[in-house]
């Protein structure tokens, strides 16, 4: 992997601009109506988080939820943290009434964990899956679960993979998808689960050891016709993940199947590089590869780990060159069409308008492209990307509530980050400055 | 001077870093063995009764050295007691910094080739071994700031007609007697932080590692420090006698283990005929290191954290994880997942970047490990053991981990300084501390929970001298966790922390009046 490269600022032409803008505003105008639990439930994020003590508190009892063994014993983790975030002795009776807050909060917890965790088990979501058919959207099944740290728990999760990819095949025969599209059946696996043995400084040391659990999973793909979506995490397991794919995908027994997706993450400086690794994947099969474009979800972790090291961030400082990098990214991964199937995971209207002004202004239009969006945050944008005539996908994890806890934080954080842009859109900044070139 | 920074670690997820290192160990290779001779003042004395070997690899000889004999201690000692070390500590504190900052500046150029040494004379994985001479570099920065801030001088109050001001001194000679198991980084730290306050420093570097304390000495002679000031005497127990006992010298500096430190403190205390001072002992000695993982702890996290603290550099740190308490609610699970965990660790070569829990040291410390093991299946059970490389010539032992130990067991009280890890159920934080504070030692400690009150009870009740929350239990960084631990474990200084100089001067107050014939003049 080279260092990064210097960023160049875009300049897409005047007609492309003005696409983008037209794109956007029939997007939000097919948006539907949010529900009335989802309205409750972000004003009561977004009001928890405006309090810096309160954001700490809930973020830790969130987090802390899932191993309390009663409410009284969550409840008196909650009152611990607001302490602990500067109350006093003499704050008793507000502690109560926070504490009485608390309470309310952890039945929305249990909400919210259904809002971005659909259900506990791939037989159970799919019903969720099926309502999503029905109305011309996909869907990508991620199986949450703790941390890998021994070969039974990488064996248990390449099982559960596999029963996934049993039960979404069963549910999808007789579902037809065009040539340019990928199979109804589709599960997100994740690379760290199929091993215990990720050493980001010896990464040709697990590539082994989760191969024969991905080629288990990909055989399985293949007898039921599915996809499967290799998910790129943090940079410690980055290489590993390319190894992995690098080796496995060369081999003639996939070579031309099943159908194979990866992920490219905007906000890594080296992104474009690693693209090139992806675009030589593509080169070596018979069938397409599918990228998944996203900005990143570990921007956190990274710059923690960084800055711990005293090494320089691997990722972009700003929304906005992360934002203009995805963007060259897009059109980069378009023009590699028919070789390259684009998913553009955002939630970012700019960005979803830029693929769908770019691509009609290719000479391929939206072949090899489609939108996905994380269930939960980006459903309502799903209905829009498929009224305006867009291919969307909806992340669908499943699991229980303590192996999500990591995605399910992580989630949280996203809704309410001063960076995000669902919550600019939710403070109704103006179209046109969110429709803006980044 | 600008503001202290600590190093950078190698970045080894960049395949363009891990060409580097491989090609450094190459380059090392070919100049095996490297030569630790005795160096008093301008002579080196070469010789070879010492030979330090690959621990993974015990046919390759790493380090050729001469023992230094009573006559060369005292040699050594003598003359930097004299007139050539005390030059040193007349030298302004700016000048001696300068000395020790442009010692950095070459250890930071020459780092791969110190770190490789580690990796061949110690079996120290290339992680910790770079993470080894980074800690060096940092030592040599801090104390260089740190001497320069002491130069200062201490707080005193001032009265009209009264002038009074408080400064340290150096002690004199300081013996440094280092462990292999940080062979460049806690040598380096002692011996910096003697100089940097204007000691001279005779240094003794471990029996296993005198190839890499030659290369650090000849660093910092290169960088300045006067022969005089600085001397080099390898060899084992007599010699390290010989430099405790010289009524010449004024503070022992020692990291090591318990029995060799409770000898020193006990020798060092003896009144030498004619000795005109008490020698101080600044000693890190070893520990029990307990980490508790409550009942609300995130085992993902937890077990992480674990592995790394217990096994890293096959637990051959003094602040290595040793025994876990954890709340009975979670113990099966915590043993289930940690067993699994132990199965998978990977055992070998040191230069192997992929390589979890490398060889031991020598065949002592195998022979130790190997009756714990013993010992552990007759009193408890193992819970899992990993596999061992079967056509390696070295000393290896398989890391283990054991429960259902009783409590009157010593593989829970004492230290064993290798891959071996205990786990017991305990009912909650009460017991746990309880157990805690029934050990002799009080180095470093581990809690994981997220509830605070249980972290701010461990905080206030532990009697450890590092406690890490939620996060591993090795690793402390200059400057940001100043090091060292309490009872049994140490007498207390914090190495790389503000106050670390302060063991190797003495302070002074002068006080002056300033009155003559009734007026401030």
């Amino acid at each position: 992997m080279q260092p990064a490269q210097p960023q160049q600022r875009t300049s897409p032409t005047d007609d492309l601009e003005v696409a983008i803008l037209n794109r956007g505003r029939e997007l939000v105008a097919a948006e539907p109506r949010r529900s009335a639990w989802r309205t409750i439930d972000d004003a009561v994020t977004r009001r928890v988080s405006a309090e810096p003590r309160l954001r700490s508190a809930f973020y830790r009892m969130v987090d802390v939820a899932p191993v309390c063994r009663s409410y009284r014993d969550l409840g008196a983790h909650f009152v611990a943290y607001l302490r602990r975030g500067g109350a006093g002795r003499r704050d008793a009776a507000g502690i109560a009434a926070l504490a009485a807050l608390g309470l309310a909060l952890a039945v929305a917890n249990r909400v919210a964990g259904r809002r971005f965790i659909v259900a506990s088990s791939p037989q159970r979501a799919l019903p969720y899956i099926e309502g999503l058919w029905r109305h011309d959207i996909g869907a990508t099944l991620d199986l949450l679960g703790e941390a890998v740290v021994r070969a039974e728990e990488a064996d248990s999760y390449a099982a559960r993979c596999l029963e996934a990819l049993e039960i979404l095949g069963r549910a999808a025969v007789g579902r037809s998808t065009a040539a340019d599209e990928m199979p109804a059946a589709n599960l997100s696996v994740k690379p760290s689960a199929l091993t215990a043995e990720i050493r980001p400084w010896a990464p040709w040391s697990a590539t082994g050891d989760a191969a024969a659990r991905l080629r288990a999973i990909l055989r399985k793909a293949q007898e039921v016709d599915a996809h499967v979506h290799v998910d790129m995490e943090s940079l410690d397991s980055r290489e590993t993940t390319l190894e992995l794919l690098g080796s496995v995908l060369a081999e003639d027994e996939f070579r031309a199947g099943p159908s194979i997706g990866v992920v490219l993450q905007a906000y890594l400086r080296d992104a474009a590089d690693v693209a090139e690794v992806m675009l030589g994947y593509a080169g070596e099969r018979d069938g397409p590869v599918s990228v998944r474009l996203v900005k990143g979800a570990y921007w956190d972790h990274e710059t923690i780990e960084a800055t711990e090291h005293g090494w320089e961030s691997p990722v972009f400082g700003t929304r906005a060159e992360t934002d203009r990098n995805f963007e060259l990214l897009t059109r980069k991964l378009l023009d590699a069409r028919p070789r390259i199937r684009l998913a553009i995971g955002s939630h970012n209207v700019r960005s979803i308008a830029h693929a769908l002004a770019y691509a009609d202004g290719s000479g391929r239009g939206r072949a090899g492209l489609e939108f996905q969006v994380l269930r939960g945050l980006g459903d309502e944008l799903a209905f829009a990307i498929a009224a305006c005539g867009g291919r969307a996908r909806v992340y669908t994890p499943v699991g229980d509530l303590i192996a999500g806890m990591a995605y399910l934080v992580r989630r949280l954080l996203e809704n309410t980050s001063n960076d995000s842009f669902l919550v600019a859109r939710g403070r109704s900044a103006d179209l046109e400055s969110l429709l803006a070139p980044p | 001077m600008s503001e202290f920074v600590n190093t950078p670690v190698l970045d080894l997820r960049r395949p363009a870093v891990r060409e580097q290192v491989g090609a450094a160990l190459a380059d090392l290779d070919r100049r095996l063995p490297i030569a630790a001779p005795v160096l008093i003042g301008d002579e080196a004395r070469h010789g070879e009764q010492l030979t330090s070997v690959d621990p993974g690899a015990t046919d390759r000889t790493v380090a050729v050295a001469a023992v230094a004999s009573t006559v060369e201690v005292d040699r050594a000692v003598t003359l930097a007691a004299g007139e050539g070390g005390r030059a040193w500590g007349r030298r302004s504190a700016p000048e001696r910094a300068a000395v020790l900052e442009r010692a950095a500046g070459i250890l930071q150029e020459r780092r791969l080739e110190l770190a490789a040494m580690a990796v061949r004379e110690c079996a120290k994985p290339w992680r910790e071994a770079d993470a080894d001479v980074c800690e060096a570099i940092d030592f040599l920065r801090y104390y260089a700031r740190q001497a320069v801030e002491l130069d200062r001088g201490g707080a005193v109050a001032s009265i009209p007609g009264e002038s009074n001001r408080m400064d340290y001194r150096p002690l004199g000679v300081v013996a440094v007697i280092a462990p292999w198991n940080f062979p460049v980084a806690i040598l380096c730290g002692m011996t910096s932080g003697a100089l940097a306050a204007g000691n001279c420093a005779v240094v003794k570097p471990a029996e296993q590692s005198p190839g890499c304390g030659a290369l650090l000495v000849a660093i910092l002679h290169e960088a300045g420090v006067p022969a005089a000031a600085l001397a080099l005497v390898p060899g084992a127990a007599e010699t390290g006698a010989a430099l405790v006992e010289h009524p010449l010298v004024d503070a022992v500096a020692f990291t090591g283990s318990l029995a060799v430190g409770a000898g020193i403190v006990e020798r060092a205390a003896r009144l030498a005929p004619g000795q005109d001072h008490f020698k101080r002992v600044l000693a890190e000695l070893g520990g029990k290191n307990c980490a508790y993982v409550d009942g609300d702890a995130d085992l993902d996290d937890a077990i992480g954290a674990l592995m790394a603290g217990a096994f890293a550099f096959a637990g051959q740190k003094c602040s290595a994880t040793a025994r876990i308490l954890v709340d009975h609610v979670r113990h099966d699970e915590l043993a289930e997942r940690m067993a699994g965990a132990v199965a998978a660790l990977h055992v070998g070569q040191a230069e192997r970047l992929e390589t979890d829990v490398p060889p031991l040291i020598d065949r002592d410390a195998m022979e130790r490990l190997e009756r714990a093991g013993v010992q552990a299946e007759a009193e408890g059970t193992v819970l899992a053991r990993a596999q061992v490389p079967g056509d390696a010539n070295g000393w290896f032992v398989a890391p283990a981990l054991v429960g259902g130990l009783p409590a009157s067991s010593s593989l829970l009280s004492t230290e064993l300084f290798g891959p071996l890890l205990t786990v017991e159920p305990v009912a909650g934080a009460d017991d746990a501390l309880a157990r805690i504070d029934a050990l002799p030692f009080g180095l470093t400690g581990g809690v994981f929970s997220r509830d605070p009150d249980t972290i701010r009870r461990f905080a206030r009740e532990s009697p450890v001298g590092n406690l890490y929350v939620n996060r591993g239990m090795t690793g402390a960084m200059v400057g940001r966790q100043p090091f060292g631990g309490n009872r049994l474990s140490g007498t207390g200084s914090k190495a790389g922390g503000p106050d670390y100089l302060l063991g190797f001067v003495e302070p002074r107050v002068v006080t002056e009046r300033t009155v003559r014939h009734g007026l401030i003049v």
